[in-house]
């Protein structure tokens, strides 16, 4: 970061070298094919002994010498002072590297000049073969000079060996240097073309109009047919990434692509019918038309062009932030502030945040966005993202979003421009979450001395997120979790009931009562909780179930479990929109913000199906086995889909990300994560499923299929080490083994239980039972990523309230010898399992 | 703040630096010359349509104006580019500082080149508006002078760079240096006197061809010259005396080599100015031209001296390259012969046609 950066506002993010470079691209193009029209139809009308047909090339060579030795060259001189101001680095780099093409480029140019006036200035002065002689010259010393820039702008897409080598020949002749040249000097002899018909269609005399209009026309026609031919040739030539970043990364790019694809045709029939079949018809405003449509057809394929060198100035060398790739990890280590000259705060300090944000983001943004301009504006961009949001946005640029260079500054620096671009550059829009007022829940009764049973319940899963589709219009809600309950017998060896009971359960959720009987498993009791929605008065992240144990139409036992529920996905954070209400839920803004972004990478129409109120299902593309979803075979599943995808998008180094969308951390409403491994010091989201990139790489190599190949290279680039270790695994069926930490029950001999999958859905924590067969582990300890002793945020016994029931504790069923909630003796054998005698290792205060 | 964090990190040469002096040195003599004839053509031509006067010299300059500007602006590529091998780390900070300007040059010559092609093409039709056209091409050459000036007066006075925290939109002219007036002046008047002996060569050709009524333009020609350069010794004394104090001091081999072209760059100038008095033209041509050349070097020497505590040219580093220095070499040369042989054609065809 070698140079200032020239504060432009609305006129950055390419707007200004977008106007002077296409306004001088198209004049300096016509500047040398027009050099062989004039040449041709000299050379027709000396043929045809036509006089008419001289004048009008002296005339037009009059029109020619005004537009492009003035327009056209001092033109040349303002894209160098542009590219010069808006990237100094890159500049100087083409400057240095090819100062001695620049160089020839200046001869020709000279050429160029003296050729073109000693022409117009000896029309009829001198004999035609000398004059002829000057504008075969001028024509070559043109195209000589597009035959030196030509290499010079390739290189810059294609730098090719020299970026080993550093070789001025490498580097000139790069990959596409020979199909860019044919493609442009077909470009150039066609616009010759349409600037002819400028000239031509004020001749006076009919005849001799259409002759020269119809003259015109084969040069745009024919040319326009070797155009397409080399614009292929070009295409094949480039290095897959940059193709991949023209024709399927760079999203922007899609429109100028689709514009070159229209025009073609257009110009194409423009000048086949109108000048060719009845050149009659080409009036003035024609004329101009087709002179306009060659401007645009000009500016979608340098547009195009730019795009492919995404996220570079020069392709694998330099970024466009003007930072050298060789140079990024020294940024990174050493802090961005630090290593770049232009900047006034070198160090962070409290009260120069934003100062310093506001410095990165001059530095490090404004080189590719405008602010609040046409091109590539950063505001609406910015304004969608939460801090948190922003901060895994900035982490993860460079992998998913190719088009945009990493990172070039320390975790520190990140977060500090997510503040400036997230509360300063835009409203704030993260909120504060404030003192959460905590509820009291009652706990199910319990005599110790009187009651004959104990009904023990916890579900399958601790923290379900629901996107609420019928509110959002977007459906990626998990399966329904499952109510489990087991009824125990108490007595010296206690027995689980399952024959002459029924067991009723009522749940109040956001969308009234649910209420049944419970059927028969294995061993226990369950009921799939399939309309269950989370509870739409107060914000709480569960409800409440209550079950009655019933024998001979009395109720032995009762009572009452979590069932965690929120609509916490954290979508706002990237995606923009507000909450749906009270600091939670998918709004419809959100969701439309998303199908939006899925309609655009991936060429669907979900955004129609939104807007016609109607309700967009993932699950019916992408499965979901927890819904029991086969989707649609060729699609990835909607876990590997979505983690897969956002691993790419969003940072890897902390555990952010993850409760950034699923709504476990501190930021969020719903924080669900609340059991005992939330609690203990170094355990985190990826102790147990990896680092994001990981977690998605488990689930895209179970997938097998090619969108998993492309997700998997690109989080392969995340992660030093690589992904070829991580075992593949299927969703919600193959979770981390908590046996792999917890060996045979005992201690943990880890802190890290990623990698190691349970085998099948049977050996689920979910679904698995102690050594003794008989027990759910859920039934003492509590559903998943809620195990007692769980601290909710928002009630402190609803996280515990079978315990609390049973053994007025915190802890799991039974521990600290508590065996007496169910055996009304003393128990000295461990039969549940290893250490189910010990006492609780992890109090809680 | 440690002003020197903000000079950035140059590229590396092909080529050892003097190569790319030598050249910038060569080509911006060219590119003066011309600027001259370009800048000083127009201010004469805007004061003699002003004063009322009529000859054929209004016609003149009306004729070869958007030649000067062409070969200006051509003959300018060529030591920006060098200038940019050597300097471009000081120049394109000092651009961006003031880009607005900067590139408002580019808005300004097109449309002051345009206004030359119509003064040109249009100059019977336009009569009653020649001064206006004049005064408003001479008006436009010297704003851009004045910005390109100031940008090389910027790029060398790193001190006033942290500006730009203050100011970052591209807005800075370096209106505080007093040594910008003084060159700016020193370059205007330079020009002045130059297109007046350009002329004065004209009508020296033009009489030796025996045109009798070029002897009286010859008269008023070489008054713009002496005029302006009579001036000018008084404006350089005042450019010489606002120059910093490290390149008043005249440190080193670079002030000794600065104060002899200075000598040889007065001496010339006295002498052209005496042959000028006495009508000499040639002579006077030959010694202006080399009063140029030194004045070009002495121009070096001064941004050598001055950036000296930051950067001296020879601390850059070469990667040696030289088959693309053998390239231009030789097509510079063909391009030499190419214009050479062009004209030829021309004159020779002409010589025939007549």
């Amino acid at each position: 970061m070698n140079y200032p950066v020239w504060l432009l506002d609305a006129f950055g993010g390419g707007t200004l070298i977008a106007i002077v470079a296409v306004a001088h691209v198209y004049i300096s193009h016509l500047a040398v094919g027009g050099g062989l029209f004039l040449v041709l139809t000299e050379i027709k009308g000396l043929r045809e002994g036509s006089t008419p047909i001289l004048d009008y090339v002296h005339k037009h060579t009059r029109f020619f010498l005004l537009l492009t030795m003035v327009f056209g060259g001092m033109s040349g001189v303002g894209i160098w002072f542009t590219i010069a101001l808006l990237s100094p680095s890159g500049t100087s780099s083409l400057i240095h590297t090819f100062v001695f093409g620049w160089a020839i480029e200046w001869v020709f140019f000279v050429g160029e000049i003296v050729a073109l006036v000693l022409y117009y200035y000896n029309f009829n002065k001198i004999s035609s073969r000398s004059h002829l002689i000057l504008g075969w010259i001028y024509f070559g010393c043109a195209w000589l000079s597009l035959f030196i820039i030509n290499g010079v702008i390739d290189f810059m897409l294609t730098p090719g060996s020299w970026i080993e080598n550093g070789n001025f020949w490498s580097g000139f002749f790069n990959e596409t240097f020979w199909p860019a040249l044919f493609f442009r000097t077909f470009l150039c002899l066609m616009i010759a073309g349409l600037f002819g018909f400028l000239t031509s269609v004020n001749i006076k005399n009919d005849d001799l109009r259409h002759n020269m209009v119809r003259y015109c026309g084969i040069w745009l026609v024919v040319p326009l047919l070797l155009l397409l031919a080399s614009a292929y040739w070009y295409k094949i030539a480039l290095p897959p990434a940059q193709q991949e970043m023209v024709f399927v990364t760079a999203p922007g790019y899609k429109p100028m692509l689709t514009w070159f694809a229209y025009l073609s045709p257009l110009l194409f029939a423009g000048g086949l019918i109108m000048a060719i079949v009845r050149p009659q018809s080409v009036v003035r405003p024609v004329a101009w038309l087709l002179v306009v449509c060659g401007f645009l057809y000009m500016g979608c394929f340098e547009f195009i062009r730019e795009g492919g060198r995404r996220p570079y100035i020069i392709w694998d060398h330099m970024y466009s932030t003007s930072i050298l790739k060789s140079e990024l990890s020294d940024y990174q280590k050493n802090g961005f502030l630090k290593s770049a000259r232009w900047v006034k705060n070198k160090e962070l300090t409290l009260d120069n945040r934003m100062a310093a944000g506001k410095e990165m983001y001059t530095l490090l943004c404004l080189p590719c966005h405008s602010e609040g301009g046409v091109l590539n504006d950063i505001l609406p961009q910015a304004e969608k993202y939460t801090v948190e949001g922003m901060d895994s946005f900035l982490a993860g640029v460079g992998d998913a979003n190719k088009y945009m260079p990493p990172f070039a500054g320390n975790e520190e620096e990140r977060r500090v421009l997510a503040e400036y671009l997230t509360t300063t550059l835009t409203p704030d829009r993260s909120r504060i979450i404030g003192e959460i007022k905590k509820e009291k829940v009652a706990h199910g009764p319990f005599d110790q001395n009187k009651d004959e049973y104990v009904l023990l319940a916890s579900t399958d899963r601790g923290m379900s997120l629901s996107s609420q589709p019928e509110l959002s219009g977007l459906d990626f809600s998990y399966g329904p979790p499952t109510l489990r309950a087991q009824l125990i017998y108490r007595e010296e060896s206690p027995s689980v009931i399952s024959e002459g009971v029924k067991l009723r359960y009522a749940v109040s959720t956001g969308s009234g009562v649910i209420k049944g009987l419970m059927t028969e498993g294995d061993g226990y009791f369950q009921a799939e909780l399939g309309k269950l929605t989370p509870p739409s008065d107060l914000f709480r992240p569960y409800n409440l179930a209550d079950i009655e144990a019933v024998i001979d139409s009395k109720v032995v036992a009762t009572t009452r479990v979590r069932v965690g529920v929120s609509n916490g996905f954290g979508c706002r954070h990237c995606h923009g929109g507000p909450w749906r209400s009270e600091d939670s839920g998918l709004s419809r803004q959100t969701a439309q913000n998303i199908l939006r972004i899925h309609d655009r990478r991936s060429g669907t129409s979900l955004l129609d199906t939104f807007n016609n109120s109607k309700i967009v299902v993932c699950s019916s593309c992408h499965a979901d086995s927890s819904r029991k979803e086969a989707g649609r075979p060729e699609q990835l599943g909607l876990s590997s889909a979505m983690h897969g995808f956002h691993a790419a998008m969003l940072g890897e180094t902390t555990t952010s990300s993850c409760s950034l969308c699923h709504g476990v951390g501190q930021e969020s409403h719903t924080r669900s994560f609340d059991g005992l491994h939330n609690h203990l010091a170094g355990l985190d989201c990826s102790s147990c499923h990896g680092t994001l990139a990981e977690h998605g790489a488990s689930l895209l190599k179970a997938e097998g299929k090619s969108g998993g190949e492309l997700l998997l290279a690109q989080l392969s680039a995340k992660v030093e080490s690589g992904l070829g270790d991580v075992k593949p695994r299927r969703a919600w069926e193959m979770e981390p083994d908590c046996l792999t930490c917890h060996v045979e029950f005992g201690e943990p001999e880890t802190d890290s239980a990623f990698n190691s999958w349970t085998e099948s859905r049977d050996k689920l924590f979910a679904h698995r039972k102690g050594e003794a067969a008989v027990l759910l582990c859920t039934s003492c300890h509590g559903a998943p990523h809620s195990l007692y002793p769980a601290a909710s945020a928002h009630s402190d016994q609803v996280g515990v309230l079978a315990p609390l029931q049973y053994q007025a504790s915190s802890y799991p069923i039974g521990a600290d010898k508590r065996c007496d909630v169910c055996h009304t003796e003393e128990m000295e054998d461990e039969i549940h399992h290893p250490g189910s005698l010990g006492e609780f290792r992890n109090r809680v205060e | 703040m440690d002003i020197s964090q903000l000079i950035p990190k140059p590229d590396q040469l092909q080529v050892g630096w003097g190569w790319f002096q030598a050249l910038l040195t060569v080509t911006f003599l060219l590119h003066l010359i011309v600027m001259n004839l370009m800048l000083g053509g127009a201010l004469i031509s805007f004061f003699r349509h002003a004063g009322g006067a009529k000859s054929a010299t209004n016609g003149l300059i009306s004729k070869k104006l958007p030649l000067t500007i062409a070969f200006t602006v051509n003959f300018g590529v060529a030591p920006l580019l060098f200038l940019q091998v050597l300097y471009g780390h000081f120049m394109y900070a000092s651009s961006v500082m003031m880009a607005v300007f900067w590139l408002g040059i580019v808005a300004l010559l097109i449309i002051v080149y345009y206004s030359a092609y119509l003064y040109n093409m249009q100059y019977e039709a336009t009569r009653g508006f020649h001064t206006l056209i004049a005064g408003f091409i001479a008006g436009g050459l010297l704003g851009i002078g004045f910005i390109l000036t100031s940008n090389m007066s910027l790029m060398v006075n790193v001190e006033s760079w942290p500006q730009y925290f203050d100011r970052p939109e591209g807005m800075i002219l370096n209106l505080a240096d007093p040594v910008l007036l003084p060159r700016y002046l020193h370059s205007v008047l330079g020009a002045v006197g130059v297109a007046g002996l350009a002329m004065g060569l004209w009508y020296d050709l033009k009489k030796r061809k025996g045109d009798k009524e070029a002897e009286e333009q010859i008269g008023s020609a070489m008054t713009w010259f002496t005029g302006a350069t009579l001036l000018n010794f008084g404006v350089g004394t005042w450019y010489m005396g606002s120059l910093p104090v490290v390149v008043r001091g005249l440190p080193g081999i670079n002030g000794a080599l600065l104060v002899l072209c200075l000598l040889i760059g007065i001496t010339c100038a006295i002498f052209a100015l005496i042959k000028g008095f006495q009508l000499q033209v040639r002579t006077s041509a030959m010694y202006l031209f080399v009063c140029l050349a030194a004045m070009v070097l002495v121009r070096e020497f001064v941004r050598r001296i001055t950036l000296a505590p930051w950067f001296s040219t020879s601390d850059l580093e070469v990667v040696p390259q030289y088959s693309p220095l053998v390239a231009f070499l030789l097509v510079f040369a063909a391009g030499i012969v190419l214009v050479g042989y062009m004209i030829q054609l021309v004159l020779c065809d002409r010589e025939v046609g007549q």
